[in-house]
């Protein structure tokens, strides 16, 4: 840095240094002899165990953990193939008996199914499976619990029982869930110790399950590498490696789709789904949603236990306007709490159409005739509550009643819904099963000890239902029961139902096999690559 | 002698100021920010559940006891664990530390050799054409947002250009990196002779500290052009060109009655340019430990963001430190660093 050398070399000595490093900045593209596939996600897994759940551990753990039964498949009429709710077969148990009171289930498994690491599958992986959610206490117990399920124990090599409580019709599609995983536990066992009976900690950072795939290499921050698992029982996968990439900017991650140098990417925005369609660098793949997009409404505070207040607020709702300005066109009229994607699913007892002039009769009935005032209150945890309270409130105030928008942070949300306290009287909040089974979706929503019925809608007809039906075994009998129950719930109104969002994926136009799942994450082993 | 007794006093100060701020922010994420529990309860959790997760992260306790107790470890160099990775919060710094050092080092020492040299010419041609033009580039380079100025750069590069690789991370996806020595994969492929990797290392370096380099550069000519014009209108250089001494000369005493200012600055600079060095490492996935701060503090993952506020404190202190007591060392005429 002396005298005039520096001045004038140090400014371009820069420049040259800057264009030499683009020049010959070559993008690194080596031909691989095996198939990758390169998905840009928000961020690697922190975790492998379905029961300690960590941010991206959902969208992984059903690569690798695969069920005793799975969902069977038909072709939709546009030609691509879906989940037949109706129908579930076996997979890694190759049929099962169920005991004349219901209670006891027997299944027999598949011979001669390996983990990555060599060891067969045997009853006893399943028992220790269980014995190890039923221990910790998380999502996987509640499952166990919703399904009645209270003990597993291995019978033979290859028979295992389940005890239930009392029948449960929602055992069976419980168990096409990535909880409770079912682990190699030959493997698994080899790195517990004593303070960690159950491997949790070496469960973090590896997998050791029966599924097509199986963890290799993981760099936190950075990417996590899946292999094929070598074993597998069914065919081997297109894909022999996934590269698991964090991306964290959603604008980059759609820039790299764009440019083709990733194959999938995690959770597009509806924006850039929308900015994606016609441009043919990107293939968009849509499903029917499962979460629906309603304001809840808490029988418990005035007006809202009035059945004519609930009613009125549906008849002052233009969907289809929600549906354009706040999904961009991409939602289906929601019209049962059951979506559209669940077995059972029945839309014929929706009777609110828009109209404001019918509304203005039901509050004026009720006692309401200029309309009331109340708070509508939402928060950040989805990207659709704002705009969609927005559009609500300003078309409630058509018909009289003003809903103010209140914000409240997520965590506040979550907290004030939780059991025992649920005291917001108007709220938008977003749940959908994860099981695609009517009696599951109703009871969890809306049954009066449902964990998820956030605003406390109770009626002891449509409890009765559902206990019922919880325990109907035969599913036309089932069927029946949820379909009443749905009646029941639409006359009720209880949720000011507005749409069911469709879900999106984007990935590489050369990719193909993408079947839609209702955990809302893609399957790898589905996915193949076409040339062209 | 003199610099045992600045060392002395200043680190009696450091205790109690990375006190307050480790306060301040435990305080902060408790009261005002995210709740973890919910997030690692999952949408099937009971209200049993919950309450057993509070208790194993220990957010059951009065708040006041969780500080002491998260400060009684502190002392002994447990950060506590990350919620969301479950590894202990100091080896998760440790591990990210050099990532973003690097970036930072590169970004603001480019930065720096471009703004110095910069704004000392035009403080020996003030209105010019030069200055004009500098004050022009310089007010660019600061009014740029930098989650922006980085996505821009991918665009244009990148997607339109081709020039640069994808901001996909440190090194290209195929490549191996070169095992660990001090933490950069340009370095250490370096020292290791791994010419794939230090390429492929040095080639996505160049867009991101190209980024922070545009961004510091702009403070740094503005700066050095007011401290070099102070310089210049002052005592030292009158006299020198009283005295009729060659331009070459004068400009040299510009240098060396600048360096003492513009090497504070930019020590100011680096530990400013902390946050935005996190905001590139996000648009360009370097995964550093400006992303796993960005992260853990949208995660509500406290021992994380307490911890990485900590490095942070520490981190400045540490540069104002090395840099005032270079000054005490070099600079003569003072018997206290400003």
């Amino acid at each position: 840095m002396v005298g005039v050398l520096s001045r004038t070399t140090g400014v371009l000595g820069a420049a040259a240094l800057l264009g030499t490093g683009l020049a010959v900045a070559l993008p690194a593209v080596t031909a691989s002899a095996e198939e990758t596939l390169l998905v840009a996600a928000t961020a690697v897994p922190e975790g492998f165990d379905g029961d300690a759940l960590r941010p991206g551990t959902q969208n992984v753990v059903p690569q690798v953990y695969e069920n005793l039964v799975r969902y069977g498949r038909i072709e939709g009429e546009d030609g691509r193939t879906y989940l037949d709710p109706s129908a579930i077969e076996g997979h890694l148990a190759e049929s099962w008996e169920v005991s004349e009171d219901g209670t006891r289930w027997v299944f027999t498994l598949r011979e001669g199914i390996l983990s990555p690491y060599g060891n067969e599958l045997t009853a006893d992986d399943v028992e220790w499976s269980w014995n190890k959610s039923f221990d910790q206490q998380r999502t996987g117990n509640f499952i166990a619990r919703v399904s009645n399920v209270e003990s597993v124990e291995a019978l033979s090599d290859y028979e295992v029982a389940f005890n239930l409580s009392a029948p449960s019709s929602i055992f069976l599609p419980a168990l096409t869930l990535y909880v409770p995983g079912i682990y190699d536990s030959t493997e698994v066992r080899s790195h517990a110790t004593d303070e960690d009976p159950w491997a949790l900690e070496w469960l973090e950072t590896n997998t050791a399950g029966f599924g097509a795939y199986h963890l290799d290499t993981l760099r936190p921050d950075e990417m996590a590498v899946f292999v094929a698992n070598p074993n597998y029982f069914r065919d081997q996968p297109f894909f022999d490696r996934i590269v698991y990439r964090e991306v964290p900017s959603a604008a980059s991650r759609a820039t790299l789709l764009l440019t083709g140098d990733v194959d999938w990417i995690d959770r597009p925005a509806v924006q850039q789904v929308v900015e994606f369609q016609g441009d043919d660098r990107v293939k968009i793949e849509d499903s029917p949603g499962r979460a629906m997009v309603a304001a809840w409404m808490n029988p418990n505070f005035e007006p809202f236990g009035d059945v004519r207040v609930r009613q009125a607020l549906n008849y002052a709702i233009d969907r289809e306007e929600i549906i354009d300005s706040v999904t961009r066109g991409t939602g289906d009229v929601a019209m049962s709490v059951v979506p559209p994607i669940v077995d059972g699913y029945d839309p014929s007892f929706f009777a609110y159409d828009y109209d404001p002039d019918r509304a203005r009769e039901l509050l004026t009935e009720a006692g309401y005739p200029d309309g009331f005032e109340t708070e509508l209150l939402y928060s950040d945890l989805w990207w659709w509550l704002e705009p969609f309270t927005i559009q609500v409130s300003s078309q409630l105030s058509e018909v009289g009643v003003t809903a103010t928008p209140t914000r409240i942070t997520g965590s506040d949300m979550r907290s004030r819904s939780a059991p025992a306290v649920r005291d917001m009287p108007f709220f938008v909040f977003e749940s959908g099963p994860i099981i695609l089974d009517p009696v599951y979706t109703l009871y969890l929503l809306a049954h009066s000890e449902g964990v998820s019925n956030r605003s406390d809608y109770s009626n002891p007809d449509f409890d009765a239902l559902i206990d019922e039906a919880r325990e109907t075994l035969d599913r036309d009998a089932r069927l029946a029961l949820t379909t009443d129950a749905q009646r029941i719930w639409m006359e009720d109104a209880p949720w000011l139902v507005a749409a069911y969002p469709r879900t999106f994926e984007a990935m590489a136009p050369d990719i193909v096999g993408w079947v839609p799942y209702p955990d809302v994450h893609e399957r790898w082993y589905d996915l193949r690559r076409v040339e062209d | 002698m003199k610099v045992r007794r600045f060392l002395l006093r200043r680190l009696i100060f450091i205790v109690p100021l990375l006190l307050g701020i480790v306060f301040f922010t435990f305080m902060l994420v408790r009261i005002g920010g995210q709740d973890p529990v919910e997030m690692l309860a999952g949408p099937t959790a009971t209200q049993a559940h919950i309450d057993l997760i509070e208790r194993e992260l220990g957010l059951d306790q009065p708040l006041l006891s969780q500080f002491l107790i998260y400060i009684g470890n502190v002392f002994t160099g447990n950060l506590g664990d990350s919620w969301i990775s479950s590894q202990p919060v100091l080896d998760d710094i440790l591990r990210r530390a050099p990532i973003t050092l690097e970036l930072l080092f590169w970004g603001v020492g480019l930065g720096a050799l471009i703004g110095i040299p910069v704004g000392l010419r035009v403080a020996g041609r003030p209105d010019s054409w030069f200055d004009q033009c500098a004050r022009v580039v310089s007010l660019f380079g600061f009014s740029i947002p930098t989650y922006w100025l980085g996505l821009v750069m991918l665009f244009v590069f990148f997607y339109l250009l081709g020039w640069a690789p994808p901001g996909i991370g440190r090194i290209g996806l195929v490549v191996i990196p070169p095992e660990t020595i001090t933490g950069s994969y340009l370095i250490d492929s370096l020292l290791t002779g791994d010419w794939e990797a230090a390429h492929s290392a040095f080639s996505h370096l160049v867009l991101p500290v190209t980024c922070i380099a545009i961004i510091s550069a702009a403070p740094i000519i503005k700066h050095t052009r007011a401290i070099a014009l102070e310089v210049y209108r002052g005592d030292a250089v009158r006299f020198a060109r009283a005295s009729g001494l060659p331009r070459r000369i004068v400009r040299r005493i510009v240098m060396r009655n600048s360096t003492v200012p513009v090497m504070t600055f930019v020590g100011t600079e680096i530990t400013g340019l902390v946050g935005t060095t996190s905001l590139i490492e996000f648009v360009f996935a370097w995964g550093g430990l400006g992303q796993y701060g960005l992260n853990a503090i949208i995660s509500g993952d406290f021992a994380a963001v307490q911890g990485y506020v900590l490095f942070l404190a520490l981190f400045s202190v540490i540069v104002f430190l090395i840099i005032d007591l270079t000054v005490v060392i070099i600079e003569p005429r003072s018997s206290e660093a400003t």
